[in-house]
Order: structure tokens, then C-alpha cells, then sequence
């Protein structure tokens, strides 16, 4: 349908767009591998080989407490979207199969909670995870069980409206039929419905550990030591570091290295599980 | 020779005697394999303490110590949520000199003194208050009998560092002289300092180099500006304790105080009028983008802080006007010094800190432990080394700590002569309350948005409101 | 159809979580809002306050500048990413070649954290080691200094989520082109209609739908932007960036002043929400139709 010419000007362009893309990225690579001396002067985007240095990654890997931070994020990420996942396709499907009164106001109920400016939930939630939330010793505050709790307020209205969207997709038929056979729900879900959501509820699991991942706010009020996270220690590390770019340009570039894995996964998946069903209308 | 060689051996007996060996292992003794955890600013005096005080006391008493140097903002941030909180994470924290007064107005901290009182056996027998500075006054409670709430760790003073190649330059000296009529020489006046710093830049425009007239810790987004400008600019025009009057806890002229005064006008538009002749990097500047500016050499004079001046005089590594550092006292209004030095004024800031032991600690004894066994004289020589901080009269004298003085123009004589002209933070629990409402009159003013005269105004009329909310002062 | 007890039980845990990390703080920032309480007053203890901190914010100036500011740009960013984002889609939507690696490379910003998003702007920025700041005064004369100018830290600070957000909408709007039926497409072309009254009259109503929910939540997003700005920007120059989320940061943690910081988070949430419930009225008011 594309005519040759246009084909090639269009190649054209993304090739452009791709380079505004990847720039701000590309240079912060640059800074991580450069030596101290060479990061002043006038700003060159190639990358010279003979003075290149990994001395900024050794030493961020090195440090034991971005070990610990990078530890915490990968548990609390992968918990969090697992739990996230679990809950949210019985409450799409519960929302999706089922004849509720105000079913609407929950749906809109649900979604508020991640319309909530971040900013006005830190402090009632620093109190009651430092205060309220405890027992004897043991508080919520500076743990991960606390993180991955919290996240469901962001992540959860999220995975609940992307799995509506899919479960939604599956034809109410299918299960109608299973229950005539005498299935239970917990039978329907898992052999009807898990099956046949199975690309989308992997791009919303995919999705959220993304952002529980990502998540910087909260984490950096609600842990102080234990529990921090890598976002918060990407923060620290620039504030400690002050003026030495090079390694803040190594946490950050680590920061988002699994990010980027993550989007080669899902990266087929990605535009049909951001419909949100919107798409059938 | 024969003399050193028996000092030599005293230190090396005073250290290796049974006697005190015995009392950290047998203090100790009930505490084996505790971890304590302390937290503070990453700064060359705390990453002292973690790489080489701690691993030795550790060797000393089998205490493990985990200290955590980060950020100012996230030192804070996370101690006093500790302590808020009462989580008991830390077992020691900083506490920076202006931060005692809202740690003890919520009764954050230990008390030492009481503390050592009660259990004679945890106290080192060498230990003794009197053997540090006046700087350790800040951390007792008047309230309490003078009782000691932080172990000093750090203290320096804020110094005027001006570059001494450039300002030895014979060349450079005979061409200000003619620009200016007078000698060039390190500021005492402010239009010194003005003149100086309009020289500087021009002559780095001129010859083609990264270099300007001052350094301006204007930070517009940073409460560093902040800092700069009350603890060390408007004092040395005679505006003291932020220009708030302590029996009225108000602010403006009209109600008693001295923040929106003539001379606090004054101050702020010198010290922006500096803006025009500081790097680029100036307003995005706190403390240590300072202290960086100096050191690379982009910058002809400025006020620093003493932490930072010996690393800039001595340590090639990250400095690069290693030898040419010169240290003097800032230039002061008329009458400011005799005031400062009648005590009933001073010219700066006296900057530094104390570990404390915060109530929900669950190891309090072993953090007792730590805290005498990093103030023992023989210690702080290589201490101040790393990080130009004194803290007991007896290091002054120290041979090694005289050598480094001589490398950095008499940093540490200045410090011991003149320290007593500095003054820390005013005791304000409310210290952080009134810099968060008054500091972004500061940054508008920087960015233009106000002049100094309204920018005092409004922050005066700010200030006074917040102490009427905190109820310093009745509705 | 089935039973309402099940569904109830299928929702229950949701709700549950939901209650315990979103009611229970919501509740607790409720009553904090009535009382005067700030850890480091003369009395530390909250004390009765009735209305007053609600009065208070309908005349402080920091606050009602930091909403105007996060509204700015918020419509400087949702406008600029859907038009922006729209033409991105319907250029993916040709036939070129590696259109895969185009459109990953294109996602990428998207999966980056925001606070490294920061920081990777600033390392573009700041000056005497960034590039912009550099050419910027090489080639245009211009003195970049985001902690000078207030209107460059904005644009900055826009600029540099537009980068972030809009392959998000491209992708939105993407996964909507793709579902577009096809036939009423190629029957106007078939009856001699110009390609933009194909857009205005077919595409543009049928993509109503994905617009909109696009719209919604980015517009969701950027009324809560804090990271990425305060990495770059700490709100400076002055209060020019200080967004609402970071200024009820500041109210609260620094400066420790609960009762009134609650006040400014509720009536932030409360106008938040009806911005979101009006678009959401409009979003379903059209499926209605629809089905």
C-alpha cells in the first residue's frame, strides 16, 4: 500500500526520531565511560575507545549497599507483580462475568487510587507504616512487605483495567459451557480463562513490575536503610556523589538496564496490552 | 634523635599497655559480635570514621560497626525518621551543630553525661569533656544541668580561600594596581572583594581561561543559598541570628527584628552584586559544588567550608591548585570585628557535628564505647589529615597536624587564633520550619524575580507568620 | 450472567488491599487536615483546628502558583504528546524497513525509570559538561542555565517529559489504528475523498475511544509528576518547577507541617479526581452510546 518513495522517507524519519530517542541515553553511556579528566571540554557524541573506562561500573558494583538496593528492587518488583497479577484477574474477572450492584462506582472507585497525587498519601502512609501498622518491634515502615503492599495502590487499578479489557475479549460462552459440565470457578479460571489471557496477563505482570521497579516516592519516604530500593539509591548516589558524573552516570545507566531487557520480552505483546479495551468500545 | 626516639616508644607503649588494651576488650567484653549502626554526611571526616576509625575499634573490641555516609538531605532524612519513628535502626547519628536544638526539643538523644555516670564501667578511664574545644558547648543542654548530648566529631570554621599564584602574580599585582590604585591582596573590605572578583573575571575573559572572579554559593533551589547567606554574608555586615530578635520571635523592623534591616538589604545586594562575577555553575551551587569550583581552579577567591579546605590545599588527586591555596578571615563591615571579638557578634559560620545516641537505639552501651573510642587524643592527627576537623585542644599541638597547617597557610593556627569569632546556627528547634518558608525569598531574589528589599520584606512577614503557627508568639 | 456472592468473594482481596494502602491513608489524611500538628512547634501534640488550614490555602500564593505551574504542564505535555504521538502512530503505521527495532528503540524511554530519567537530562544539561547547554550558546548564542531562567528550566522540564511520555500515546494510539476496521476507509478512498477528510470524518471519530482513555491517563500522570523534575530541576529555579507533588513534599517532610500539608494533599486529590471523574463521564458516556 506504502509507495516506494514513501517507503524510503519514512525510514528516513524514524531513523531521525530513533536518534533524538536514544541521545539523552547514548550520552549518559558516554559520561559512565569516560575518566574524569576527559568529561570537561567540548561535548563530542563519538565514543572514544583508547580512553574508555568500566572503573565507574566496578565501583558502583562493588559498593555493597547497591547490591542490597538492587536486591531489594528485584524482590519487591517480581512479589509485587505476581500478587498484583493474582488479585487483579479475579477482580477483572469478578467485574467482568458477574451481575454486582455498582459495579461502575467500584470500577471508578478502583481507579481513583492511582489518580491519588502520590504526594498526598506519603505522609498518612509514613504515619500509619511507622506508627499504626506495627507490632511490638516490628513495623511496616522500612520493609519490603511494606513496599509491596503499597504498590498495589498504583499497580492494582492499573492490572485491573488491562485484564478487564482482556477478559472482557474471552467469550462468556466458553465458561457458560464449562459450568454446565459442572466446573467450579477456580476450575474455569484456570483452565479457560489463565490459558487464553495468558499473553496479556504476562504483559500486564510485565508492565507492573516495571513500575514497581521504577517507583521512586514512595520508596524513598517509607524505607530508610533495609528496604531501599534502587531508585532511591540511584537519588542518594547523585546527592552523595555531588559533582562526580561518571558514576552517577553508571548507577542511572544500570537503573535502567532491566527495564530495557524487560521491553525486548514483551516488546511483540506491548501494543495489544495497552488497549485497555478501549478499542472495541 | 635520641628524644623522638623515646616518644616514639612512650606512643608506641601508650597504645601497646596492657592497661588499655584491657579496658576496650573487657568494656566490650559484654557486647562481642553487636552490630552497631551509625549514619552521617558523606564527608571526608565521616568517610574517615568508616574506612579507618571503625575497622579499628572494631579490631579493638569485636563491636562490628556499620556506618552509612549519604547525603545531607538523606542523612537527615533518614535519622530523623528513625528517630521519629523510634525504629531503633541507628545506634548512633550525626547530629549536625544546627540540628541539636530541634533533636533535643523532641528528646531525641541520649543524654551522655547521665549515661556515663550510670555505668562507670563502660567509661574509658582517659576520657574526659575537658579536653575538647568550646565547640562541644552547642551539644550541652542548658536545660539539663549542661549535660552532653553528642560526642563532637567535626568542627571547622568558614574561611575566605583566595588563590596565592594568582594573587603573588607580580604581573597580575601591577596590573590591578593600576586598575584600581591599590594593591592587590586578600579582601578585608567588601569592595575589596568586589573589585577583586570583577578583576579576576575580566583577566579570564581576557586570557582565555575557565576562570572567575568568586565563588557564590547561590544554589536557586537548594537551601545552601540559604546557609550562605545568614550564617556567613549578612553577619559580616552585623545581622546576627538570621535577624530574628529571640525575645520577641519576630522578624521585621517594624516588630522588633532585623531581617528586613538596612544592613541585611545591603548584605543581599553585595552579595548577589558577586553573582555577575561567579562561574556559570554558581546558582546550581550548594557547599560542594563550591568547594569543587575552587578546586579546579575556576575561581579567584570565595567563602568555603573548612571541610573542604584541606583536601583543596593538599590532595592533588582531586584538586588542581594544590600549593596555592591561601586562607584568610572574610572581610567584615565596620565594627563587626570588634564586635566578634567582644562575643557580642561574630563573622561566620562555626561549622560541624557530634554523634549522638537517639533513644530507640537497642545497643546504646557499645555506641558509648565507639563514641569515647574515636575522641582519644592520639587518633585525631590523622583525622584531621583527612578532613580538617579539630576537635580537642591537645591536636592543635599534634606534630603531624603543625605539618599539614604549614601546607595549607595556617588553615588549622587560624582555626585555633579565630575560631572563637565564628558562631554556629542561632538555637532555633524551629530551624528547619522557618529556613523551608524564609529560603525561597532567597531564590527568587537570586533569579531576579525579587529585589533584596522585597525579598527581606516578604521573608520577614513569612518568618513571623510560621512562629506565630509553631506558637512562639500569640495570635 | 453469574451469582453477585462469587463476584463479591473475586473482589474481596482487591478491596481489601485497596482499603488497607488507599481508604485507611485516606481516612488518616482526613483527620489530620482538621488540626494544627507540626512536630516542631512549641506544642507538638496536634491541636483542634477546625477548618482553618483550608482557609489557610485559599490565600497562600505558594500553593496556588504550584497548582497553576502543574497545570501549565500538564496541558504543555498531554497536548504536545497526542498530537505529537498521533502522527508518530500513523507514521509507524506505513510500511518501511526494521519497523520492529523502530518501534522497540521508540518504546524504550517508556520503560526507564523516572528518577533516571532525570538524571539523564540533567548529565545533558548541566553546564560545562552537557552538550545542550554547549550548543546551544555554539550555534544559537543562547545562555542555557536551567538554574537561572525560569522559562528554559520549564521548558526543560517539558521537553523532557514529552521525550518520556509520548511513546506511550504512540503506542495507545497504535494498538487503536491497528483495530480500525478497514473497509469504510477504503470505500471513501474508493468515492474520492482526500486523504484528510478521511482523518477528520472516518479515523478521528473512530479513535475517539483510545484518544480519550490515552488522554485520561496521561493526564492522570502528569498531575502527579514528581521524580523526574526533581531530579532535574529541584523545582528551581526559585518555585519555577516546584510542581504540586514535590511542594507537598516539601510542606510535609522538611518542614514537618502535617496538619496543613494534609489540607494541600486532600484539596490537590480533590481536584484531581474531578478533572479525572469529567473525563471519565465523557469516556463512558460514549461507550453507552455506543453499545
Amino acid at each position: 500500500m506504502t509507495r516506494p518513495g514513501q517507503r524510503w522517507t519514512t525510514f528516513a524519519i524514524w531513523i531521525l526520531l530513533s536518534l533524538l530517542t536514544l541521545l539523552p541515553i547514548w550520552w549518559m553511556f558516554l559520561v559512565s565511560v569516560k575518566q574524569r579528566a576527559d568529561l570537561f571540554g567540548k561535548p563530542s557524541f563519538l565514543l572514544d575507545v583508547s580512553s574508555m573506562t568500566w572503573d565507574n561500573y566496578a565501583s558502583v558494583i562493588t559498593n555493597p549497599s547497591f547490591q542490597k538496593y538492587m536486591l531489594n528492587s528485584l524482590i519487591v518488583s517480581t512479589a509485587n507483580a505476581a500478587l498484583v497479577c493474582a488479585l487483579g484477574l479475579l477482580a477483572a474477572y469478578a467485574m467482568s462475568r458477574y451481575r454486582m450492584k455498582g459495579k461502575d462506582n467500584i470500577f471508578f472507585w478502583v481507579l481513583t487510587n492511582r489518580m491519588a497525587p502520590p504526594a498526598a498519601f506519603l505522609l498518612p502512609l509514613y504515619l500509619l507504616y511507622t506508627g499504626v501498622f506495627q507490632a511490638g518491634e516490628w513495623s511496616l515502615f522500612d520493609t519490603r512487605i511494606g513496599l509491596i503492599l503499597l504498590y498495589c495502590v498504583l499497580n492494582l487499578p492499573f492490572a485491573f483495567w488491562l485484564l478487564q479489557g482482556i477478559i472482557d475479549g474471552i467469550p462468556a460462552e466458553l465458561d457458560e459451557a464449562a459450568y454446565v459440565d459442572g466446573a467450579s470457578t477456580w476450575q474455569v479460571l484456570r483452565t479457560i480463562i489463565i490459558p487464553l489471557a495468558g499473553p496479556g496477563i504476562a504483559v500486564t505482570g510485565i508492565l507492573t513490575w516495571v513500575f514497581a521497579w521504577n517507583e521512586y516516592l514512595f520508596a524513598s519516604t517509607l524505607t530508610s536503610v533495609n528496604a531501599r530500593t534502587i531508585t532511591t539509591g540511584l537519588a542518594e548516589f547523585v546527592t552523595v556523589t555531588g559533582t562526580n558524573w561518571g558514576q552517577m552516570a553508571a548507577v542511572a545507566m544500570l537503573t535502567l538496564l532491566p527495564a530495557a531487557l524487560v521491553l525486548a520480552l514483551v516488546q511483540k505483546h506491548i501494543v495489544a496490552g495497552l488497549t485497555f479495551g478501549a478499542v472495541k468500545g | 634523635m635520641f628524644m623522638r626516639h623515646l616518644a616514639t616508644s612512650l606512643v608506641a607503649l601508650a597504645i601497646a599497655s596492657p592497661a588499655m588494651a584491657d579496658f576496650w576488650s573487657d568494656a566490650a567484653a559484654p557486647y562481642q559480635g553487636v552490630t552497631i549502626r551509625g549514619v552521617s554526611e558523606s564527608t571526608p571526616p565521616s568517610n574517615y570514621v568508616r574506612d579507618v576509625l571503625a575497622p579499628q575499634f572494631t579490631e579493638a573490641t569485636g563491636i562490628q560497626v556499620e556506618f552509612e555516609t549519604t547525603s545531607w538531605d538523606q542523612m537527615y532524612d533518614k535519622a530523623i525518621k528513625d528517630m521519629e519513628a523510634g525504629s531503633g535502626i541507628y545506634d548512633f547519628v550525626y547530629i549536625e551543630q544546627d540540628a541539636i536544638y530541634s533533636y533535643l526539643s523532641r528528646d531525641f538523644l541520649v543524654d551522655m553525661t547521665q549515661m556515663m555516670a550510670d555505668n562507670p564501667a563502660l567509661v574509658n578511664p582517659a576520657f574526659d569533656w575537658a579536653n575538647f574545644t568550646t565547640f562541644i558547648d552547642y551539644f550541652k543542654d542548658p536545660n539539663k544541668n549542661d549535660h552532653v548530648f553528642g560526642v563532637p566529631m567535626e568542627a571547622f570554621i568558614k574561611v575566605y580561600l583566595y588563590r596565592k599564584d594568582l594573587f603573588e602574580n607580580p604581573e597580575i599585582q601591577a596590573s590591578f594596581q593600576e586598575k584600581y590604585g591599590y594593591d592587590l591582596a586578600p579582601a578585608t573590605t567588601f569592595q575589596q572583594w568586589r573589585d577583586i572578583a570583577e578583576f579576576f573575571t575580566a583577566y579570564g575573559q581576557e586570557t582565555g581561561q575557565e576562570l572567575y572572579g568568586t565563588t557564590v554559593q547561590a544554589a536557586s533551589g537548594h537551601p545552601a543559598s540559604f546557609y550562605e547567606f545568614w550564617e556567613s554574608v549578612a553577619p559580616l555586615y552585623g545581622v546576627y541570628d538570621w535577624g530574628i530578635n529571640q525575645e520577641t520571635w519576630t522578624a521585621s523592623v517594624a516588630n522588633g527584628g532585623r531581617m528586613n534591616s538596612p544592613e541585611a538589604v545591603e548584605a543581599l545586594t553585595f552579595w548577589l552584586g558577586l553573582l555577575q562575577y561567579a562561574p556559570p555553575e554558581a546558582t546550581a551551587s550548594t557547599w560542594d559544588e563550591v568547594a569543587s569550583s575552587f578546586a579546579a581552579g575556576r575561581a579567584a577567591q570565595g567563602l568555603v567550608y573548612g571541610e573542604n579546605a584541606t583536601w583543596i590545599a593538599t590532595n592533588a588527586e582531586k584538586s588542581s591548585v594544590v600549593g596555592n591555596v591561601g586562607v584568610a578571615l572574610p572581610p567584615t563591615a565596620e565594627g563587626v570585628m570588634e564586635a566578634a571579638q567582644s562575643g557580642e557578634g561574630y563573622i561566620g559560620y562555626y561549622d560541624g557535628g557530634a554523634f549522638g545516641i537517639p533513644h530507640s537505639s537497642a545497643n546504646k552501651e557499645a555506641a558509648l564505647l565507639f563514641m569515647q573510642y574515636i575522641a582519644q587524643p592520639e587518633l585525631q592527627a590523622g583525622w584531621a589529615e583527612a578532613g580538617g576537623r579539630i576537635v580537642l585542644n591537645s591536636t592543635y599541638e599534634d606534630p603531624k597536624v603543625q605539618e599539614i597547617d604549614a601546607k595549607t597557610d595556617s588553615y588549622f593556627t587560624l582555626m585555633k587564633d579565630s575560631g572563637a569569632l565564628f558562631a554556629g546556627a542561632p538555637p532555633y528547634p524551629f530551624h528547619n520550619q522557618v529556613r523551608e518558608v524564609s529560603a525561597p525569598f532567597i531564590y527568587e531574589a537570586i533569579i531576579g524575580n525579587l529585589t533584596p528589599q522585597e525579598a527581606l520584606d516578604q521573608m520577614a512577614a513569612a518568618t513571623e507568620a510560621e512562629l506565630k503557627n509553631l506558637g512562639y508568639t500569640a495570635n | 450472567m453469574r451469582s453477585s456472592t462469587t463476584g463479591w468473594l473475586l473482589l474481596a482481596p482487591t478491596i481489601a488491599v485497596l482499603v488497607l494502602t488507599g481508604v485507611l491513608p485516606f481516612l488518616y489524611v482526613l483527620a489530620i487536615s482538621f488540626f494544627d500538628w507540626n512536630l516542631f512547634a512549641v506544642n507538638p501534640e496536634p491541636r483542634w483546628a477546625a477548618a482553618n488550614n483550608f482557609r489557610r490555602l485559599v490565600h497562600d500564593a505558594e500553593f496556588l502558583k504550584s497548582i497553576w505551574l502543574t497545570l501549565l504542564f500538564t496541558l504543555w505535555v498531554v497536548a504536545s504528546q497526542v498530537i505529537l504521538g498521533f502522527a508518530l502512530a500513523r507514521l509507524m503505521m506505513r510500511d518501511f524497513p526494521f519497523k520492529k527495532v523502530f518501534r522497540a528503540v521508540h518504546t524504550l524511554p517508556l520503560m526507564i525509570a523516572p528518577i533516571a530519567v532525570g538524571a539523564t537530562w540533567r548529565l545533558m544539561t548541566v553546564p560545562g559538561l552537557g552538550p545542550i547547554p554547549y550548543y546551544l550558546k555554539d550555534w544559537f548564542g543562547i545562555d542555557y542555565r536551567l538554574s537561572m531562567f525560569p522559562d528554559q528550566a520549564f521548558a526543560s522540564v517539558v521537553v523532557m517529559d514529552i521525550w518520556h511520555w509520548t511513546p506511550f500515546v504512540t503506542l495507545t494510539i497504535l494498538a487503536g489504528l491497528s483495530n480500525l476496521p478497514q473497509e469504510p476507509v477504503e470505500q471513501a478512498r474508493i468515492d474520492g475523498a482526500q486523504e484528510w477528510q478521511i482523518f477528520r470524518d472516518i479515523v478521528l471519530p473512530a479513535m475517539k475511544p483510545v484518544l480519550l482513555t490515552t488522554i485520561f491517563i496521561r493526564i492522570m500522570d502528569a498531575l502527579r509528576v514528581v521524580d523526574e523534575v526533581w531530579m532535574l530541576t529541584q523545582g528551581g529555579p526559585g518555585a519555577e518547577t516546584r510542581f504540586i507533588g514535590l511542594h507537598i513534599w516539601k510542606i510535609v517532610f522538611p518542614k514537618t507541617d502535617y496538619g496543613y500539608g494534609s489540607a494541600m494533599s486532600l484539596l490537590t486529590l480533590y481536584m484531581t479526581i474531578v478533572i479525572c471523574w469529567l473525563l471519565y463521564a465523557a469516556m463512558t458516556a460514549r461507550k453507552d452510546r455506543a453499545s
